[in-house]
């Protein structure tokens, strides 16, 4: 019994961090239909950020959260108004230059940190673990879920209950009418970017438990985030949230009953979920 | 220069001149080129062949790949894994298993990838390439002793009496197999079938009311062009020693697609124009700054993007036909 529960915390805890790491992206596809592959690389880039402010600094953890996730959407918002702004409805040229931000980045990072990874770090009231059912269960993996689930909830009221979500549903479904009602589609965009970079960052510093922060991780990052949006399905908070849970408790399983094969796991879901629903669990068509 | 049809004419020509004169260096460069630069032309052709199969479902399909990778290193794995397991370096075993290795591939990861288009067909497509990185990766049998990927491949063995294999006979036999892909290619995309897979390209939803059974039709180019992805992989096996899981994933998923766009989308030179670009400009950052080399290939991703979206090779050519104007008379 508490072999389950353990496992199924990790699981959640895990699965967060994955919905933290995909809601950002599969908004932006969904939303904007830009496919912005060097999305785990500004995961990176927040992730470093927190790690100097919060660890080599000395600042708090909540200071790092915030400088990380804003650094990444400063680097994600000069990305998309400097160029993806003037590659809308290119999938192709999307897709390579976002890439090549992933090799950007990725070595800009190893410039200025240096190629050995940091290992994992967390907010000091956070280091410790408490008792659940007889065994310690570290604190760190406990607060992620719940900064999940409030981020979740955020984000789900941003997204069904505000002016901008609106905007964002509006865009989804007819971008030449939302358009022509007058709605700034060019500013709403960018405001999308920066939220969607800020979130990837801010889970850089809070996934640093988990991941570590390492030059490798934007390929990582991304390639997490992928599985999540087609399991999950493009373009909704609830996608992402039911993606990131499902593969992150399927892994943690995965890894308690046969670690060699693991990473399989996520990938059998992947094509299991692809030949029953091609669209992703929650997906809708784009 | 009078009318349109002299126009095509012309270009025919000049597209016939610069073949030949392309053929002819190709044939000849190993008289004078050092085998540094030798090896650097045969890198060049087998990620030209590569470039040129993934155009073939990126360029004429209009399917957004980013899992190709995988069969080239479908292809290439079957050789070192025979070479590894077996001591096979017959190339008459290799090369054909490398083959059908690659096509079976293709052929099980269509089937997946194309129940779905657009943007998830290219989720789809990177994530299954990763899984075979992450299989190479994780399991023992791909991998030699201790280290990730697999080692100790050598020259293949031609089964000729007298010959053995040296780095001049093997560009030699990468040409032999460049040039055959090159024809067989050239007829496929200019065949009904290819210019119907341009017609899927444009327009599906039409060419399904016409009664094109279209899924079938991308499917088939899914699968042949992963066939040839196969092949470059077996002779850069051979040619490299060494294959790596990386050559299974997305890092070398993206080299074609970068040479196509590079060189000019859905044209059938363009990806080998960008294949010598990239190929030469690889080589010099790498041998300026190996520190930085993904900087700098980043960077010229961006300005490739932003500054020479048609491609290089169609600038090139749309230069080329303006500065000849004479050429029209030679066929007189």
């Amino acid at each position: 019994m508490d072999w389950f529960v353990i496992n199924m915390l990790n699981g959640v805890s895990y699965g967060m961090v994955l919905f933290l790491i995909a809601s950002g992206m599969s908004i932006v596809l969904g939303a904007m239909g830009v496919t912005n592959l060097a999305h785990g690389a500004i995961y990176m880039v927040g992730a470093y950020a927190g790690w100097t402010v919060a660890i080599k600094w000395k600042a708090t953890f909540g200071v790092g959260l915030l400088v990380g996730g804003l650094s990444a959407a400063v680097v994600g918002l000069a990305i998309e108004r400097g160029l993806l702004r003037r590659l809308y409805k290119q999938p192709n040229e999307q897709v390579l230059l976002t890439f090549g931000f992933v090799y950007i980045l990725s070595n800009l990072c190893l410039w200025i940190w240096g190629g050995w990874p940091r290992p994992p770090f967390t907010a000091k009231f956070l280091t410790g673990s408490i008792e659940i059912l007889g065994r310690a269960y570290p604190k760190a993996r406990l607060a992620i879920i719940i900064i999940g689930l409030l981020l979740a909830v955020g984000l789900w009221w941003l997204q069904e209950k505000t002016r901008m979500g609106a905007i964002v549903r509006a865009g989804m479904d007819d971008k030449e009418t939302a358009s022509g009602l007058g709605i700034n589609l060019e500013r709403a965009f960018a405001a999308i970017f920066f939220v969607s970079s800020f979130i990837a960052g801010a889970a850089g510093v809070i996934g640093a438990q988990l991941l570590g922060v390492r030059t490798d991780l934007g390929l990582e990052v991304l390639l997490l985030a992928l599985i999540v949006i087609i399991v999950g399905g493009v373009g909704s908070i609830q996608g992402a949230l039911l993606g990131g849970i499902l593969i992150g408790v399927i892994d943690a399983f995965g890894r308690a009953v046969f670690p060699q094969f693991a990473m399989f796991t996520m990938y059998l879901t992947m094509i299991i979920i692809l030949i029953v629903r091609p669209t992703g669990l929650l997906g809708r068509k784009i | 220069m009078e009318t349109g049809a002299t126009q095509e004419e012309q270009n025919r020509w000049l597209g016939k001149i610069l073949v030949s004169l392309g053929s002819l260096f190709l044939l000849c460069c190993p008289l004078f080129l050092s085998s540094y630069g030798e090896g650097l032309m045969t890198r060049f052709l087998i990620f030209a062949l590569f470039a040129m199969s993934y155009n073939v479902v990126f360029g004429y399909a209009g399917l957004l790949s980013l899992g190709h990778a995988a069969f080239f290193g479908a292809g290439g794995y079957t050789v070192a894994l025979l070479k590894l397991h077996f001591g096979v370096d017959l190339f008459w075993i290799s090369a054909p298993l490398g083959f059908v290795i690659a096509a079976f591939t293709a052929a099980l990861f269509g089937i997946i990838a194309l129940r779905v288009s657009g943007i998830y067909f290219l989720l789809v497509t990177f994530a299954l390439g990763q899984m075979l990185f992450s299989l190479a990766w994780n399991v023992k049998w791909l991998n030699s002793k201790g280290m990730q990927g697999i080692t100790g491949i050598s020259l293949p063995d031609l089964a000729i009496q007298g010959l053995t294999l040296n780095t001049t006979w093997y560009y030699y036999l990468v040409l032999i197999f460049f040039a055959i892909s090159v024809v067989v290619l050239y007829r496929l995309v200019n065949s009904p079938y290819g210019v119907a897979l341009v017609g899927i390209r444009e327009d599906e939803s039409r060419m399904a009311a016409v009664g094109y059974n279209t899924w079938l039709y991308k499917y088939l180019a899914f699968v042949i062009s992963g066939a040839f992805a196969g092949i470059a992989g077996v002779l850069f096996s051979y040619y490299n020693f060494f294959v790596s899981p990386h050559h299974l994933g997305i890092a070398t998923s993206f080299l074609p697609m970068v040479m196509a766009i590079m060189g000019g989308v859905g044209t059938f030179f363009g990806p080998v124009i960008g294949a010598v670009v990239f190929i030469f400009v690889e080589n010099y950052a790498s041998i300026l700054t190996p520190q930085r080399w993904p900087l700098i290939l980043g960077g010229l991703f961006v300005i490739i993007i932003m500054f020479a979206r048609d491609g290089v090779g169609v600038y090139l050519w749309r230069l080329l036909s303006k500065v000849t104007p004479g050429y029209g008379s030679i066929k007189g």
